[in-house]
């Protein structure tokens, strides 16, 4: 390798981090976040049978996995605007991998609400739990429990699909890397340094899971 | 009067008669051995005397105090469990919750009982059982019977006027049937009101107060135990009792 381009590429390295912790990181933790709030509330109202919502509940997930991510932002960055409605990078990214999110993970954890056994809710009932109770206590923890390893595996897939908030002119990791690249005229080098700060971070969270898997089942249960 | 009374009840699965007017008093201190082949309703009775299944027809009265089991208001329903508790076939055990955890939880969430005071009774209950030493461990550290054990203590917790029992030993290997019925001889011994279904016919034989013969829906025989072991009054029930005392000979 010639010195120019290791100079680029340790000269560039903290500059792709950077953007890393600071805009990969927060928009994929705000929006896991807040995709686990929607998808708790999504699985439950299906759960429960809840007449009206059960039927947006499904209408949300039909046409949020009907249709691409990339179509999504553009809906959300370039699209409102027709409507007069403008909204920053940042919180269209947000606002579009929430909800794109929380209709992936409303699936798993709807399923893992269904693989909870019926006589635990039926056991909370004999001793004088209510129904919202018992949910509560006894049916989500069991259920996000059964769903821990999916939902990691959600969460891996979002650090990675953040990039596509490039598109709509987030200054995160990838967007950043494409601007250094043109300027040297480098794309495969450091196309593959950034690719490899994703593996990076992947790798982080893919320990984490593991050290999340072994907590949950050494403590009992299943 | 009798403590509890159930009055004509039905109960369709699909069409299906699973429950075919069913009528049955229970007094205070009753030990009541409900036996029959599989398939002919036990479960599904007890089930519906707790609100688990909703019955088609029939009442319930209990201290006095009637209760539709049809159609029953939520505050009716709710008021029914309290003075009841159900101790399953596969126990149920909340598998989140430690051993104490399980006794304490209803009394806690359900009940709003302070905690300290709730860690105290479950504490005592568990020593019931002889699952003191196991407060902390989880259902999928225990075996059955302890599960079963732990089960009982989780009943027993909500200060129930009569327990009902579906198979409480059925899914449990032989040698650990003996801790589960200790632990329930000793409860009838106290004079607590059960209801139990069970194949155990040496419990039913010995510690029984009442024994309820079910076949295909209906009550078919209901007589004191040593009546209906020696010498039961239906033909059914001489087949059930030939055919089940036989298979425990042959093991
Ligand atoms: N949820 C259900 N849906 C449809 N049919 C049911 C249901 N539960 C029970 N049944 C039917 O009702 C009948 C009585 O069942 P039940 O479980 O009460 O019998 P049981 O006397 O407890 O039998 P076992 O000794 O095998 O436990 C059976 O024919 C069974 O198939
Ligand atoms: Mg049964």
């Amino acid at each position: 390798m010639n010195q120019r381009l290791l100079g680029i590429l340790l000269d560039s390295f903290p500059k792709i981090l950077l953007p890393g912790l600071t805009m990969t990181i927060p928009l994929t933790v705000i929006s896991f976040s807040l995709a686990l709030v929607i998808a708790v509330v999504t699985a439950m109202v299906q759960f429960a049978n809840v007449k009206v919502l059960k039927s947006i509940a499904r209408f949300y997930i039909w046409v949020v996995r009907g249709t691409p991510l990339l179509v999504q932002l553009y809906v959300i960055f370039y699209g409102l605007p027709n409507l007069g409605v403008m909204l920053d990078p940042f919180p269209s990214a947000v606002l579009v991998f929430s909800i794109n999110e929380g209709a992936y993970c409303a699936e798993t954890i709807r399923a893992a609400l269904e693989s909870v056994p019926k006589g635990q809710l039926e056991a909370g009932y004999c001793v004088g739990m209510s129904y919202m109770q018992t949910i509560r206590r006894i049916i989500l923890p069991q259920a996000m429990r059964t769903a821990f390893p999916s939902l990691s595996n959600n969460l891996i897939s979002m650090v990675k699909d953040t990039s596509l908030a490039a598109n709509i002119t987030v200054m995160e990791m990838f967007m950043v890397t494409q601007r250094i690249a043109s300027r040297y005229y480098e794309h495969l080098a450091l196309y593959i340094e950034v690719a490899l700060i994703y593996l990076l971070f992947c790798t982080v969270l893919t320990k984490l899971q593991a050290l999340g898997e072994k907590k949950l089942n050494s403590y009992g249960a299943n | 009067m009798a403590m509890l009374q159930i009055r004509n009840l039905r109960k369709c699965f699909d069409g299906l008669e699973v429950l075919k007017s069913v009528s049955l008093e229970v007094e205070k201190g009753d030990v009541v051995a409900i036996l029959g082949p599989s398939g002919s309703g036990k479960t599904t009775f007890l089930r519906c005397i707790n609100f688990l299944e909703t019955a088609d027809e029939g009442e319930l009265i209990f201290d006095g105090e009637v209760f539709p089991l049809h159609g029953a208001t939520r505050k009716d329903i709710g008021a029914l469990r309290k003075k009841t508790a159900f101790v399953f076939q596969n126990y149920n055990l909340f598998r989140n919750k430690t051993a104490l955890q399980n006794v304490t939880e209803g009394l806690i969430i359900g009940r709003k009982m302070p905690k300290d005071q709730a860690n105290a009774l479950g504490m005592r209950m568990l020593q019931k059982v002889g699952m003191a030493d196991r407060a902390d461990s989880y259902p999928n550290q225990l075996s059955g019977g302890q599960q079963q054990r732990v089960a009982i203590a989780r009943a027993l917790a909500t200060d129930p006027e009569i327990i009902l029992f579906d198979e409480p030993t059925s899914a449990l290997d032989p040698e650990l049937t003996g801790e589960v019925l200790a632990v329930m001889r000793a409860l009838a011994q106290e004079g607590m009101t059960m209801l139990v279904v069970t194949h155990e016919m040496n419990f039913a034989k010995n510690v029984s107060s009442k024994v309820v013969f079910m076949e295909g829906g209906v009550v078919v025989e209901e007589s004191d135990p040593t009546a209906f072991f020696q010498n039961p009054k239906q033909e059914r029930a001489r087949a059930f009792l030939k055919t089940i005392l036989g298979e425990e000979r042959k093991e």
